[in-house]
């Protein structure tokens, strides 16, 4: 927690605290969970160990502060110490090799930018959830935060520990790669252009 | 946004890399007004290639939002719940 400043909550404030501003985002949490190890009995245990750990350090939490963030940070961070090295990732890839490919500039050339509308309105199976889980962990996540949840760059910044910088360039990214993977569905599909 | 003429509308962005950038910032909240007002009304009714990024990018959106989300199992709720309640009364 980098919290410096801790509040002392009585225990009917920790109760309070735990249910109006906890647990409303449970949904969003295991969804979380879930799309970053990839397995749903990981997820369970993954979001079990946060919302404990949240109640054990509720005090470095400042009320009329983003609950949704913290949880959130706290979660990324449990994943990387305790899931990320036992998690079923299929790449092993050093992370710092992974941006510093896609930041080259052959990755924009090869963007097919002709991905259509109509040819995502018939994917009406599970294509984009495996597409977004196919991407690698680090561009899943910025999708997952900002698509899905709806963080601020700023926000992102601080869940990821990242610059904002890095966040901008890392969504955009993220997005090209999944619009590549969704024109391939959509290829198998026959759609010609896409 | 208004509908565009799309028989006058340029075919080519001489920008693209940019506009995409721009349009992700607007979609994203995060533009300023000016930024936004400028780039829909200069730019993105007049040119093909961003007008059809706007539109797909709005629909993967909407695709994540419809398919990627989950609910944690009531099951694993109530054992949090439950969980939490014993370390309060402890």
């Amino acid at each position: 927690m980098e919290e410096v400043i801790r509040e002392q909550y009585s225990e009917q404030e920790k109760q309070s605290i735990f249910n109006k501003e906890f647990m409303p985002h449970i949904n969003s949490m295991y969804n979380f969970a879930y799309r970053l190890t990839l397995d749903p009995d990981d997820a369970k245990d993954l979001l079990q160990d946060t919302y404990l750990k949240a109640y054990r350090f509720i005090d470095s939490f400042q009320q009329g502060t983003n609950a949704k963030a913290w949880l959130f940070r706290i979660l990324k961070n449990s994943f990387i110490n305790d899931y990320r090295k036992k998690s079923k990732e299929p790449s092993k890839v050093d992370y710092q090799e992974v941006e510093s490919y896609y930041n080259s500039e052959d990755v924009d050339r090869q963007i097919t930018p002709d991905l259509r509308v109509e040819a995502l309105q018939d994917m009406i199976g599970d294509e984009i959830s495996v597409a977004l889980n196919s991407l690698d962990v680090d561009f899943r996540t910025v999708i997952i935060l900002c698509d899905l949840e709806g963080f601020k760059y700023e926000e992102m910044a601080k869940i990821l520990d990242i610059p904002i910088g890095t966040v901008r360039s890392r969504l955009h990214r993220a997005r090209n790669l999944l619009k590549e993977k969704l024109s391939e569905y959509a290829k198998k599909m026959g759609y010609k252009n896409a | 946004m208004n509908s565009p003429d799309l028989s006058k509308m340029k075919q080519d962005c001489s920008n693209s890399k940019e506009c995409l950038e721009m349009l992700q910032m607007i979609l994203d909240g995060e533009a300023t007004t000016q930024q936004k007002e400028h780039f829909l009304k200069e730019h993105l009714e007049q040119c093909m290639p961003c007008y059809k990024n706007y539109h797909l990018e709005v629909a993967i959106r909407e695709l994540l939002k419809t398919k990627c989300t989950s609910h944690a199992p009531q099951e694993l709720v109530d054992n949090i719940r439950k969980q939490v309640s014993q370390k309060l009364a402890s």
